[in-house]
């Protein structure tokens, strides 16, 4: 018995140390996803009996496929476009041009600012007769009229990307200043110019913290709530649609099934992805 | 054909207001292996630089095969390079890192397998192919980058402090391989490194550099037996220094005043009483005795202030007079212990004047 006591004794002390971080996963984590989980299947407005007709409603109505592509399509094309940027941001960056302080600073910005005040500051920006146009209109002397950003879908991917590139952009410079210079340089003994080096020994050598830093970015869009409600006009991501089925139509139960086929669409894409970009590294 | 294989002509590279190189000028001839030599900071790594074209020089040319080479970008310039850290691609295997520079070049998949499989059996690890850098020890690797360096037979090739990563012993076994197959390849190489005893085992010639110049270049003969100013003295071997007033010239006989001591020197041509001067003894070439036993213009006594066993030889620290130190190591056992008085020989043929001392 005793020794029974003294051979559990340092899993019980264990569990006592970790049943605060426990009973708060838990109590706020576990327990509201698995209510929103078995609201999904209750009957709209009962507090018994279980169905899967929300889940049958949405899966076969072609406007909730059409909404699950729109979030997919910003999603995506939000991430690829913070690679596209970020990479020769990145690339100049490491090079530490004067003033880099400042810039490194300011891909910050969109991180630490509310993202409803972003997007309200975009749309003014972007509007008709917002800087952006004026600016454009007065440059370009073959621009006849304002340029339709707001409320379009380019619009509210470069909305997107404005508020998202900084976690792949981080992550990129950070994996650049990780790489030694003189594999580079090795490379360029070697015979092979700036492109070439970029191609074969950079690109490869990053690609773990693009990866980490696209992941982030395309999680942060693919869940955007305040930004597209605000900017989006007639286009309606799924977040903004689960919350006007529960605000609005006060449709729980299918608001819960919407958000769970949205977890999942999450979690299934983003395993795909990194199955398929992760190759291992040597 | 130009005569030699590498020519920096005064070539001057600033950082701001730090100079770099200051006037480097130096030939290197086809075939030879030529090390940069000096302490961190000297310059040597700044010229190796200039020759690869990671750094541009603010003036001056450099030739490669007699070709100017100075605006050409690093990967024209036809050299290999073998790196302090290796420098591997750690996505590559070894087999991928030694094909690199083939591949870039364009050559077939059967001309790249057969040049690469060659290059691994000439640094002996025709095994290795799949292996990951980080699956491979630091003496492997590093042949791994001599590998890479070699297998598209460049007009030069460098090698930047290529053992300082390695551990003692493999740093000796890999220094007579650098060497065997830099002679065996009959190629041109620079070789950039703080150890004066592997420039010296290494080198066809040494240049030792020092605050941006060149000190001499000279075989490691010539440097080591005669050192053209006491930087290099100091720096190679060890070395005491003797600085004196020249008091009289006495055929081949030169008598120098050091401190109260009177020294004989081998006379040396334009020696003027009055002179001062600065000479320099190695310490494995003084000699001691009991005292009285040793007699001539050339012996001093001394007084031991410290010995330490070292093995296969103890060295001494002796006090000659009130404030001359001097440092003696002889071979075989312990002969004299702390305090104890001896006679001192400096043979006049061993001590050698670099010119005039700090007056």
């Amino acid at each position: 018995m005793n020794s029974f006591w003294h051979k559990q004794r340092e899993g019980l002390i264990t569990l006592v140390l970790l049943s605060p971080g426990l009973a708060g996963f838990f109590g706020l984590f576990f327990y509201p996803m698995l209510l929103t989980v078995i609201l999904s299947f209750r009957p709209e407005g009962r507090e018994v009996g279980w169905t899967l007709a929300h889940y049958a409603r949405f899966l076969g109505d072609p406007a909730f496929r059409d909404v699950l592509g729109l979030t997919f399509s910003l999603a995506v094309g939000a991430t690829v476009f913070s690679v596209l940027l970020s990479l020769p941001l990145a690339l100049v960056l490491r090079e530490k041009p004067k003033g880099n302080r400042l810039f490194r600073l300011s891909i910050l910005l969109p991180m630490m600012m509310p993202h409803l005040i972003s997007a309200l500051g975009l749309l003014l920006f972007w509007s008709k007769r917002g800087w952006a146009n004026l600016f454009l209109l007065t440059v370009l002397p073959f621009l006849k009229e304002p340029v339709a950003v707001n409320y379009t879908i380019p619009g509210l991917i470069l909305f997107y990307v404005w508020l998202f590139y900084p976690y792949t952009c981080l992550t990129t410079l950070a994996s650049l200043e990780a790489l030694d210079r003189s594999i580079e340089e090795a490379a360029e003994v070697a015979g092979a110019n700036r492109l070439r080096v970029l191609w074969h020994i950079v690109l490869p050598l990053i690609r773990p913290g693009v990866l980490a830093g696209s992941v982030l970015t395309f999680m942060m869009a693919f869940g955007a709530f305040s930004v597209p409600l605000v900017t989006g006009g007639n286009y309606r991501p799924l977040s903004v649609q689960i919350f006007t089925q529960a605000t609005l139509y006060l449709e729980w139960s299918a608001a819960s099934a919407m958000a769970v086929v949205m977890a999942m669409a999450q979690v299934t894409f983003l395993t795909i992805y990194m199955r398929v970009l992760r190759r291992p590294i040597a | 054909m130009s005569d030699y294989m590498i020519e920096f002509v005064n070539v001057t590279k600033r950082y701001g207001d730090i100079v770099a190189n200051e006037h480097i000028t130096l030939q290197i001839k086809r075939g030879e292996l030529m090390t940069l030599l000096g302490p961190s900071g000297c310059g040597k790594t700044t010229a190796l630089r200039c020759l690869t074209g990671h750094n541009h020089p603010d003036e001056g040319r450099i030739f490669i095969d007699g070709q100017d080479v100075t605006d050409l970008p690093t990967y024209k310039r036809n050299l290999g390079m073998v790196f302090q850290n290796f420098a591997l691609f750690p996505h590559m295997t070894a087999f991928e890192n030694v094909e690199f520079p083939l591949r870039i070049r364009g050559l077939s998949q059967s001309e790249r397998r057969e040049k690469v499989v060659e290059a691994l059996k000439l640094v002996r690890l025709e095994g290795y192919g799949s292996h990951f850098p980080r699956q491979l020890s630091g003496g492997q690797q590093q042949r791994i980058g001599l590998a890479r360096a070699l297998v598209y037979r460049p007009s030069v090739l460098l090698l930047d402090e290529p053992l300082s990563n390695l551990d003692a012993k493999l740093r000796e076994e890999m220094r007579f391989e650098i060497k065997d197959l830099q002679v065996r390849l009959g190629i041109t190489a620079v070789y950039v490194t703080h150890d004066q005893e592997e420039a010296l085992a290494l080198s066809d010639r040494v240049a030792i550099m020092n605050k941006g110049r060149i000190e001499q270049v000279g075989t490691p003969e010539e440097i080591y037996e005669r050192p053209g100013s006491q930087f290099v003295a100091d720096f190679i071997g060890l070395s005491n220094f003797l600085e004196g007033t020249v008091t009289a010239v006495e055929g081949e006989t030169t008598y120098l005043a050091v401190d109260n001591l009177s020294l004989g020197l081998a006379t040396t041509a334009g020696a003027r009483v009055g002179q001062r001067v600065l000479a320099f003894v190695r310490p494995n070439e003084v000699e001691l005795a009991a005292p009285g036993t040793m007699s001539g213009p050339e012996v001093l006594e001394g007084v031991v202030e410290k010995m330490t066993y070292l093995g296969d030889k103890v060295d001494y620290r002796l006090r000659l007079g009130d404030r001359l130190m001097l440092r003696v190591q002889s071979g075989g056992t312990v002969r004299f212990k702390a305090g104890e008085r001896v006679a001192v020989r400096l043979p006049m043929e061993r001590c050698r004047v670099i010119g005039g001392g700090k007056a």
